[in-house]
């Protein structure tokens, strides 16, 4: 299947830019995006291909298909994309992370609440992790610019919010019959049910509109839901140049150690061509971030680049998870007939003055079972027995799932590991991280408040992770994964950080880290918002240096 | 009930979906002496509900519209009817379109279609099922047509537009 335009694409390096940046997921878009707005040549070099559009219908039948797996929607896997999990955990890093113009939000969610003021001071305030060495005040005009820029539906009176200076770009999404049902139960427990924030399109923006696919995760066909190939192809409207297919294999600094001169990348013919740039960012995701600083060591850092504290590739986060799907006998919960997978939360618990401490972000769901095609495919029935049999299976479902906070530890890490080879021969990644007992206890919560709704609307669990109690046979080990955070953090202290608050190295004056790679803490909400925030207050440091 | 392209239409073209693709590809000849369209109509009937009669138009609309590389699916489409009728001959003595419903059935009950893999590049049989019947109920059951059947009209796949919310039943 030709599923992208690159066999005639240009892959010679862009004349001496501006700014070359590494990676074209959410994280490099905005940024190159705003850095081109405002007249920089910026030239962005991506390891995966640009996917058409008209193949995404198809990757959406992909994911229905009960026999292909979530890797294989967005073409990922093979040597190109080996790696080590050293962790007890499966850590299914090809289901999750996503190479290609637009990165892993091609297939992402798109729930984006922000970070809660506590989330950058939770050293201060509980004692725990590590303070930011920015505040949510620093961050918060950078919030604001990245909704608007992508466009978000969220409330804007709403309880257990941070801050907000301004309303978000449009209304919340509309509420769904699993809200209507969980609000109902929640009024009964005295929780509250409230307008989860979304980067998808109801009808103010330039892209299409939501069309009710039910698929965001993990393709959207229509385009309504935010993906970061859109700042792409805005920046490329701006002058920006993007190659793709051209995976960077290591970073080259000058004689002195302080700079970067090249950004070196493979092409798909197997040549080797050299990228110089004036600024460079390294925005290839949290997995793969650290690990190109590691393979980028020199004679002079035999650690890898910008790792003079060492913690490159420690401190490395995800959510801990507690997906709970609940079974409502003899009710209709019209799952997926509303479109969007998520419209509400409970935030309740993020920030409160209970234990346990760790943030806890519930998404309720609005589909909490296979699609009906995909139930269909898979049994072996046919005609009116099919029908009965899928009448008997379908419907019924509830369900939420949660994203909890994971403490910074020293050694929770990616490293290389030597002994494994992608396909230019550089060694992989090797992930190795151990939800500790503060991620495990704010997942249960979450689990147990998830457990009182069903009970509380007549239900029973069918599903459950993320529980303490596990003498049930429906319980499962949590998902991983979904959100890497941490390897190369912020900090204003370089020997125990990598990037200082502008996001520029300590060590190199001109190489820039962008991503969830340089949180300090993880919070509990969806990392992209706040990677994009300090993406654009990256891209305003960049701007002004490049002016001087 | 009798299938129409008109549920099919409206919602793919409002989702910028071409919906013209791969129709070429129907009015070839097959080993057989059928047009393909015959032979999904004939498998359609089948995997189908009793009450539902497919119709060209509905299976080219919503199967074809949604196949993005034409090409190489008029080639699976064709492998894939040769195998049918070889598995119909063996089974039943003829070629699958021409035998009576019940015939038809036990063709696919006693072969690996339907209970074997489904695999775009498996054995010729796993290659029927991922693109021939896996196609055919993907297009039934991810359409409003198929979905109201079990109460939803806007089942996952389909873009039936956002924000359904019937009230509470008490
Ligand atoms: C299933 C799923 C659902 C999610 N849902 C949500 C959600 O609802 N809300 C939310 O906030 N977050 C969500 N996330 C997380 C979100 O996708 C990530 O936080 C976000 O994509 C990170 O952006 P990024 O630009 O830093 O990295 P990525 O999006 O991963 O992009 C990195 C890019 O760099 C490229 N790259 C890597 N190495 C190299 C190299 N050596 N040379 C050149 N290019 C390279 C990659 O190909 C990729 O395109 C979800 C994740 C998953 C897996």
């Amino acid at each position: 299947m030709t599923t992208n335009q690159s066999a005639t694409a240009d892959r010679t390096p862009v004349d001496s830019p501006d700014v070359c940046v590494v990676g074209a997921g959410p994280a490099g878009a905005l940024l190159s995006h705003s850095l081109a707005n405002r007249g920089h040549d910026v030239v962005i070099l991506e390891a995966g291909p640009r996917f058409d559009k008209e193949s995404r219908v198809d990757r959406m039948k992909r994911q229905i298909h009960p026999d292909r797996g979530v890797d294989e929607i967005w073409d990922m896997g093979g040597e190109r994309d080996e790696y080590t999990n050293s962790s007890e955990r499966p850590m299914p890093l090809n289901k999750r992370r996503v190479k290609g113009v637009g990165g892993t939000s091609l297939h992402w969610a798109s729930v984006v609440p922000r970070f809660r003021e506590r989330d950058f001071e939770m050293q201060n305030r509980h004692g725990v992790g590590k303070d930011w060495p920015i505040s949510y005040a620093d961050l918060q005009p950078y919030y604001a610019e990245a909704e608007q820029e992508i466009g978000v539906a969220g409330p804007d009176e709403a309880p257990h919010q941070p801050p907000r200076e301004q309303g978000y770009p449009m209304d919340p999404l509309p509420t769904s019959y699993a809200d209507k049902l969980f609000t109902k139960a929640a009024d009964a427990l005295g929780y509250d049910v409230q307008p989860m924030p979304m980067a998808i399109n109801t009808g103010a923006y330039d892209r299409d509109e939501c069309q009710g696919y039910g698929t965001c995760e993990h393709v959207c066909p229509s385009g309504g839901k935010y993906s970061a190939d859109i700042h792409v192809e805005k920046a490329e409207a701006e002058g920006a140049k993007v190659l793709t297919e051209v995976p960077v294999q290591r970073f080259e600094h000058g004689p002195d150690g302080e700079e970067i001169t090249a950004a070196v990348y493979a092409t798909p013919d197997g040549e080797t061509r050299r990228q110089e740039a004036d600024v460079f960012v390294a925005a290839a995701g949290a997995y793969e971030t650290p690990r190109l600083l590691l393979l980028s060591a020199s004679d002079q850092y035999p650690n890898g680049l910008a790792n003079s504290s060492g913690t490159v590739g420690k401190y490395v986060m995800d959510h801990g998870g507690a997906l709970v799907i609940g079974f409502l006998p003899d009710q209709e919960t019209h799952s997926a007939e509303y479109g969007p997978v998520i419209s509400s939360g409970i935030q309740q618990f993020y920030d409160d003055d209970e234990d346990p401490i760790g943030g806890i972000n519930m998404m309720l769901l609005n589909q909490a079972e296979s699609p009906l095609a995909q139930m269909a495919m898979e049994s072996n029935a046919l005609g009116d027995d099919l029908l009965a049999e899928l009448k008997r299976q379908y419907g019924g479902t509830i369900g939420a799932s949660t994203s909890a906070e994971m403490l910074p530890r020293e050694d929770n890490t990616i490293t290389l590991d030597e002994s494994k080879t992608d396909n230019h021969g550089n060694p992989v990644l090797d992930i190795d991280i151990t939800p500790g007992q503060y991620v495990r206890d704010a997942s249960a919560k979450a689990a147990d408040v998830t457990t009182e709704l069903v009970e509380e609307m007549g239900g029973r669990i069918a599903f459950e992770q993320g529980s303490h109690t596990p003498n049930a046979d429906y319980i499962e080990p949590e998902q991983y994964g979904y959100h890497p955070m941490g390897g190369t953090r912020m900090g204003e202290d370089p020997s125990e950080s990598v990037v200082d608050p502008t996001l520029k190295t300590h060590d190199l004056d001109n190489l820039y880290i962008s991503g969830g790679g340089v949180f300090v803490t993880g919070g509990a909400a969806n990392p992209t918002l706040t990677i994009m925030a300090l993406s654009l207050k990256a891209a305003d440091h960049i701007h002004e240096e490049l002016q001087s | 009930m009798e299938l129409t392209r008109r549920d099919a239409v409206t919602a793919l073209t409002a989702a910028g979906i071409t919906t013209t693709a791969g129709c070429a590809g129907l009015t070839g000849e097959t080993g057989s002496d059928a047009e393909p369209m015959e032979v999904l109509v004939s498998l359609a009937d089948v995997l189908y509900p009793s009450d539902i009669e497919p119709t060209p138009e509905f299976i080219e609309t919503f199967m074809y519209g949604r196949i993005t590389d034409e090409e190489s699916y008029r080639e699976e489409l064709t492998a894939g009817i040769e195998t049918l009728n070889q598995l119909a001959a063996d089974e039943q003595g003829g070629a699958f379109h021409t035998l009576s419903a019940d015939q038809r059935r036990s063709v696919i009950e006693n072969t690996d279609l339907r209970t074997g893999p489904s695999e775009p590049d498996g054995s010729d049989v796993a290659r029927v099922n991922y693109y021939l019947l896996d196609e055919l109920l993907f297009a039934f059951y991810s359409s409003p047509t198929g979905g109201e059947l079990i109460g939803n009209t806007n089942p996952r796949g389909f873009p039936g537009g956002f924000g359904y919310s019937p009230s509470l039943e008490q």
